[in-house]
């Protein structure tokens, strides 16, 4: 991969995070540095309490950090606080996410979550139904396009949540542990579908994990260990 | 944009539309408390409008004939009817009585008028079946309420009354329905005393040596005659001539007649500002305290309508969805129950209205205007809602 004349997706340099103050502060980031390149998938793992959630929220611009410089596609988003006033419009234009449960909004349906994030985005309503049903064939799960989300099972569900945080053609996607409830061939194609899009979209993706049998789909891994991050070199690792 | 208030509301509409309904009995309670309100205030105009009266001339000093007691003869009206601007006069008594009827008691406003000719003051103004009353005694009109038919009798203290004719609306302040008979019967109802009372009065007269005088005979008949007269009205009902000024006329019968008049406004002022008085405040704070609870079952409603939403909220908060688009699907969802509860409501108080045995007056105004404060006790119902809404964390979408 050339990365001589790419901008990173994400550079994390020295990025820290504290709760509380004084006595009772705690470090949950200590100096994290992390640099992923569009078209990555990168896997974050660590025992808990080990800061991955805390880190992941920084990422999704949820919480702020309190140390370090944090750039997004060139972007340096934090630096001494938010240089970006709007944290809504930069999580919904430049940020996918995927979570452990689908988290799909039961009132609308299958067409209706996808759809949603770019109609949130200004698109109008048969763009963005359009753009929504191009990600659902996508992912194979455009037959329960007009589906309840109750009628889905937990992969269809998945994919459908993979598909929203696409949605808006966002360059960075958040996975929290985006195979646990699957099982082990499910497991591995929701990875393979984020390799593929992954490379097909050039969108640089983190997925924080436990799971022992997607670790090796990944090229790169970043243990995260007492507030840091350690880079486990992955050139060779099979995908 | 999809309206996610709506998607959410049909997604459930079931669970939605009860509890509007539960909510629409609770406001419907609370328009019929205004229409109890409202049917009392009309209850006193219907008695001041149905009297045909411009003036009421009562005992000097006193709110009668129907907030207070009031006593006059029955021949003041000769003296008032020659006093410039009256066109005529009607002797009228008012009393209230429990009549027994069927096996049942009913309260009903006994109504004495003068029945020498048609449209006297104080007669009923129309009929709806039967004929005015023709004779001097013993025939009465009532009203549809009091239960009674055409052509039935009724037995009213001491004597059966054969009810000739029927009319409708024609009720005390109270909203207990009239029943018209010649006056001379009502006096005898409202100042006669029983046979036991009398015999009882005459041999007190007769033990009285102040009545048994030698020198004067006669006297002890003429003062034990008197005992069983009935010659007192509790008001003269008083026509004006066109253009006559109501004030002036009172203010001459005042003046030369020692008795006070009163205007149809200022019987209007005794029967609803003064008579229904604490009544309305009763009703008044009735309805504030439902208003209140109204207000605190919606906001109620809507908190934990939006508390079972809070991972779909934090989602929402998470993929970029501003506040505006939150706090409005709430407010619309919120709004939405208040109409749904007001339909319900306005339909329950119309169907269970009638069935209240007072009157119960819904006017359009009231609901033009309850509909209003509905939606503003449910939009302001929805801010505690939405305050919950805005403060959650769109972290609480991720784990950890």
């Amino acid at each position: 991969m050339d990365r001589v004349d790419k901008v990173p997706a994400i550079k994390l340099t020295g990025l820290k995070k504290r709760y509380g103050s004084g006595d009772a502060a705690v470090d949950a980031l200590k100096g994290v540095d992390m640099t992923i390149w569009p078209g990555e998938v990168v896997g974050l793992v660590g025992p808990s309490g080990s800061g991955k959630s805390t880190l992941l929220k920084c990422l999704g611009a949820v919480i702020e950090p309190t140390g370090g410089r944090m750039e997004l596609a060139g972007d340096v988003i934090y630096e001494d606080g938010w240089k970006i006033p709007d944290l809504r419009a930069l999580r919904r234009d430049r940020i996918g996410f995927v979570f452990q449960a689908p988290y799909l909004i039961p009132f609308l349906n299958v067409t209706d979550n996808v759809a949603l994030l770019p109609m949130l985005a200004g698109i109008d309503n048969k763009a963005a139904r359009q753009r929504a049903l191009e990600l659902l064939t996508a992912l194979d799960v455009q037959h329960r396009a007009g589906a309840q989300v109750s009628q889905l099972s937990g992969g269809e569900q998945q994919r459908v949540a993979i598909a929203r945080s696409l949605a808006n053609h966002a360059p960075i996607i958040l996975a929290d542990e985006p195979t646990a409830p699957l099982d082990s061939e499910r497991a591995l194609t929701v990875m393979h579908i984020l390799n593929e899009l992954a490379r097909e979209y050039q969108t640089a993706i983190i997925v924080v994990t436990h799971d022992e049998k997607i670790i090796p789909t990944f090229k790169r891994i970043y243990h995260i260990r007492d507030g840091k991050t350690h880079e486990e070199t992955g050139e060779g690792r099979p995908i | 944009m999809i309206n996610l208030a709506s998607r959410d509301v049909l997604h459930g509409w079931g669970k939605f539309l009860f509890t509007g309904v539960g909510l629409g009995l609770l406001i419907g309670a609370t328009l019929t408390m205004g229409g109890v309100f409202r049917g009392m205030v009309d209850d006193g105009q219907v008695l001041i409008d149905n009297s045909g009266a411009d003036l009421w001339v009562v005992q000097q000093g006193t709110l009668g004939p129907y907030a207070e007691p009031s006593s006059l003869r029955d021949d003041v009206w000769r003296g008032i009817a020659g006093i410039a601007g009256v066109a005529e006069t009607g002797n009228a008594a008012y009393l209230t009585i429990q009549m027994a009827h069927n096996g049942k008691d009913t309260r009903v406003m006994i109504v004495g008028i003068e029945v020498d000719r048609p449209n006297r003051p104080g007669a009923p103004p129309y009929l709806i079946a039967g004929r005015p009353i023709l004779q001097g005694h013993y025939e009465a009109i009532a009203d549809e309420r009091a239960g009674l038919k055409l052509g039935e009798r009724v037995t009213i203290r001491r004597h059966d009354y054969t009810v000739v004719g029927l009319t409708r609306r024609m009720v005390s302040s109270s909203g207990d329905p009239m029943i018209f008979v010649p006056l001379k019967d009502a006096q005898e109802i409202q100042f006669l005393k029983d046979n036991d009372a009398l015999l009882n009065e005459r041999a007190r007269t007769a033990a009285n040596p102040a009545f048994n005088r030698p020198g004067v005979p006669g006297l002890l008949e003429a003062a034990q005659a008197s005992a069983t007269q009935a010659r007192s009205v509790n008001t003269v009902l008083v026509r004006l001539t066109p253009g006559a000024d109501p004030a002036t006329v009172a203010n001459e019968i005042q003046r030369w007649k020692r008795f006070t008049a009163y205007t149809k406004a200022q019987m209007e002022d005794i029967l609803i500002a003064k008579l229904i008085a604490t009544s309305a405040k009763q009703i008044g704070m009735f309805l504030v305290i439902l208003a209140i609870v109204t207000a605190a079952i919606v906001a109620f409603i809507i908190y934990t309508m939006t508390l079972a939403k809070v991972r779909e909220i934090a989602v929402l908060k998470l993929i970029g969805a501003k506040n505006r688009i939150i706090a409005g699907m709430i407010l619309q969802q919120a709004l939405a129950l208040g109409v749904i509860g007001f339909l319900v409501g306005r339909i329950a108080a119309g169907l269970w209205g009638p069935a209240f045995p007072k009157y119960v007056l819904l006017l359009p105004g009231d609901a033009v205007a309850g509909f209003a404060i509905v939606l503003t006790i449910c939009a302001l119902a929805s801010s505690v809602a939405i305050r919950a809404a805005l403060a959650i964390d769109p972290a609480e979408a991720i784990g950890g």
